[in-house]
């Protein structure tokens, strides 16, 4: 998907150009593959974007008829990377004011780039593009030596940050299919060959919905602007007492989520995180005191309100905190946008080389993107690796590499050349 | 509402006589009482006079008229699910495509009375700024929204007041002479009352003297801190709402009742000001209505002439300004 940190004064910003390697086998790829193409649904009302591998740079407003129109353009440019949009419009190849919206499909990103984990301090690095100054981890907004908001950013598409995005994945697809009611058919999920994935909602019923229609059904996912009392999380009066209740584990949508969070919150808690969502140091040691209680607690009405020192505030808290590990952490401004560009399955990822693939929805734990990405089976080439974590295709493991020269199959080749980490051997 | 197949080249034939005489009433009512009081009992007049009536006010061009209209027909809708039934919420709701069920399962039918598909909540509830209208904070399973009547009646609300203003904002191409001269003739009549339309919508007192006997009755009861019906209640409410007394007032007068709790009566009166939610006011029921209910009382002379409390006062009101200064002039003699 076309992000907004690389979107510069509409253009794409490319970091660098591709060796003559990597356009050869992008070539191979479409000249083999242009028959493979999974084109959108009514494809003559979408526009496309490429990015061209040799020049680098971006073209869209581009309209196809049939997929077959569309394989031969690709076979003929070579791009980098090729993009549809989700919206339908009347005239798509117009400029953007005059192609007449006609709706869009609802779609979700999940990049590893949204959620925190422990190992993108070992693989992703910054580089201020003003002043050089270079750091691990997440980019900071403003670099901390000159104050210059440009970076090269140096990402990978680790298995650990992956193995997260497909855990919110999973969590998404879950309100899709319960709480919204979307049929495994209307749904594609798929892996988009670099750091993340996306979900697409291709149903009748979303096309019409607009910007604020789908910015409440992100905040459903993502959590935001949940009170818990309208999930029954309160307090009532009951012949001159008061009684606090909460929600089943049993119950559906997110009355249900807020049972299941607060469940596993508590089965492992420590006291200091309890003290960490705002607990009182008292507060979290009755309750860690009590745990097999309030574990027992869930076979019958739950934990609420069965320790008379925790108040209905503090359960607010604990199910706040619920809330949070059961969202799901989806780019919010991806799926707010009606005319937004995303990338076409079955294409490449000029980033990695590897393909973008559709994931079953029935096997999504089980899909593995370091296989089924793989694009090129065949072949090796020596490359020079400057800085290259360890990493795996298929069922070999490669690296880490630092300063070498190595011979490497074809698919393993392109990732790190099509990530900047290696160069071919002069 | 459902796309009615009729050609403009068919409202000359003579059966569409009484539809269009229906479609002219409902907007001389817009335009005199600022409602639409009266139902044709034949649905095969009263559904078409509808689009049709639409059409004709979007034919004025002019923006008061329309504006007038809009209102007019989105309170009388208000009206009608103002008590809720849920036959009514189901009728309306049905000519705007909106996929709505009754809940059948007893045990939920406790909390909610219809499920409403998720895309049609949308299209209506990300106006509203209370935290209960939020889809997050909505009981939703495979797509269904539960929903009380009394938020399936606001929802549908808010359908409606877009749905006219949309229609009304359309272009009219020619219509038939026929129909033109129709239109001419409201176009008319609104310059004629423009004067008093304009100084009706001019924020007033509330002259007590010119109440109908069955508010009179109402507020004195209430007044006197006695209960009244549910239905007392609420025509005495949004009658004292439409005739510009303020909500804080319309609190303080229930204030003397034995049972009163503020809280909720605020509530409720808010709700009927339309301070809540949607931003349709709610008026009083009909004289008919109010009489079944048993609201009715001891008629005068004016009542016979009226239908609708409200067109009691409007009428009782320009009768004391028009002797007032008279009675001014003799004061001054005396
Ligand atoms: S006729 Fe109408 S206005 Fe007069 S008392 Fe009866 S209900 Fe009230
Ligand atoms: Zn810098
Ligand atoms: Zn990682």
């Amino acid at each position: 998907m076309i992000t907004n940190c690389n979107v510069v004064l509409g253009g794409i910003r490319i970091p660098f150009s591709l060796p003559h390697f990597v356009r050869e086998k992008f070539a191979e790829y479409y000249h083999k593959h242009s028959s493979d193409i999974q084109p959108p649904s009514t494809i003559e009302k979408r526009e496309f974007g490429f990015i061209l591998l040799k020049e680098r740079v971006m073209v869209r407003h581009k309209g196809f008829k049939n997929v077959k129109d569309l394989g031969s353009f690709l076979k003929m440019i070579v791009p980098s990377d090729v993009y549809y949009s989700s919206a339908y419009y009347e005239r798509p190849e117009e400029k953007m004011e005059e192609k007449g919206w006609m709706g869009a499909d609802l779609i979700f990103d999940i990049d590893a780039d949204h959620i925190p984990t422990p190992c993108e301090k070992d693989h992703d690095k910054w580089v201020c593009k003003k002043c050089g100054a270079v750091g691990r981890g997440v980019t900071p907004r403003k670099c901390p030596g000159c104050g210059e908001q440009k970076f090269d950013e140096k990402t990978w598409p680790c298995e650990v940050c992956l193995g997260s995005a497909k855990t919110e994945t999973m969590k998404l697809v879950d309100f899709l299919m319960r709480d919204f009611g979307f049929s495994s058919e209307e749904m594609e999920v798929s892996f988009s060959g670099h750091r993340g994935y996306h979900v697409c909602v291709e149903s009748g019923e979303v096309q019409a919905l607009d910007q604020m229609a789908r910015k409440e059904i992100v905040d459903y996912v993502i959590g935001i602007g949940l009170e818990p009392r309208f999930h029954g999380l309160g307090e009532r009066s009951e012949k001159k007492s008061r009684i606090l209740t909460g929600p089943d584990l049993n119950d559906s949508g997110w009355s249900g989520r807020i049972a299941k969070g607060t469940y596993e919150f508590l089965l492992s808690a420590t006291p200091e995180e309890l003290q960490q969502i705002g607990l009182r140091k008292k507060t979290a040691d009755t309750l860690i005191k009590h745990r097999e209680t309030l574990l027992e607690s869930w076979k019958g009405k739950g934990p609420w309100g069965i320790i008379k020192d925790v108040g209905v505030e503090s359960w607010k808290k604990i199910a706040q905190h619920g809330v949070e590990k059961q969202s799901a952490k989806i780019d919010t401004v991806v799926t707010t946008d009606i005319h937004r560009l995303l990338r076409l399955s079955n294409t490449l990822h000029g980033k990695t080389g590897l393909r973008k693939v559709m994931v079953p929805i029935t096997g999504i734990e089980h899909f593995d993107p370091f296989k089924s990405a793989v694009a090129f089976k065949e072949g090796t080439v020596s490359v020079t690796a400057a800085d290259a974590p360890q990493f795996r295709l298929g069922d070999e493991t490669y690296g880490p590499y630092q300063e070498e020269t190595i011979e490497l199959p074809t698919a393993a080749a392109l990732l790190l050349l099509c990530k900047g980490r290696a160069k071919m051997v002069e | 509402m459902k796309t009615l197949d009729i050609k403009i080249s068919d409202l000359t034939n003579p059966e569409y006589k009484s539809i269009l005489d229906r479609a002219e009433k409902r907007i001389e009512e817009a335009i005199l009482l600022g409602a639409v009081t009266e139902q044709s009992p034949n649905n095969d007049i009263e559904i078409p006079s509808f689009p049709i009536a639409v059409m004709m006010a979007a034919a004025t061009a002019d923006s008061f008229i329309k504006r007038r209209y809009a209102l007019a027909e989105a309170k009388r809708i208000s009206n009608l699910l103002g008590n809720e039934n849920k036959s009514n919420i189901t009728y309306i709701a049905n000519n705007f495509n909106w996929k709505i069920k009754p809940v059948k399962d007893p045990a939920v039918s406790l909390a909610y009375d219809f499920t409403l598909h998720y895309t049609d909540f949308l299209k209506n509830a990300t106006v509203f700024h209370d935290k209960k209208w939020k889809l997050i904070n909505r009981r939703m399973l495979k797509g269904e929204v539960y929903l009380t009547k009394s938020e399936a009646a606001r929802l549908l609300e808010e359908e409606v007041r877009k749905h006219i203003e949309g229609k009304l904002d359309i272009k009219v191409e020619s219509l038939p002479e026929a129909v033109m001269n129709r239109i001419n003739r409201l176009k008319q009549l609104f310059i004629e009352k423009r004067g008093e339309i304009q100084l009706e919508e001019l924020p007033k007192e509330v002259i007590v003297n010119a109440y109908p006997p069955c508010i009179k009755e109402l507020y004195d009861t209430i007044a006197s801190g006695r209960n009244v019906s549910h239905i007392g209640r609420f025509a005495l409410t949004s009658f004292l709402i439409n005739i510009g007394m303020t909500t804080k007032n319309v609190v303080n007068l229930f204030s003397s009742v034995s049972d009163f709790n503020e809280r909720l009566t605020r509530y409720q009166v808010e709700h009927i000001a339309g301070e809540r939610g949607s931003r349709t006011k709610y008026i009083p029921p009909r004289c008919d209505t109010l009489r079944t209910h048993g609201v009715c009382h001891s008629m005068d002379d004016t009542c016979r002439r009226v239908r609708h409390p409200l067109a009691y006062y409007r009428r009782k009101l320009r009768a004391i300004r028009r002797k007032t200064p008279v009675e001014k002039i003799e004061k001054l003699r005396a």
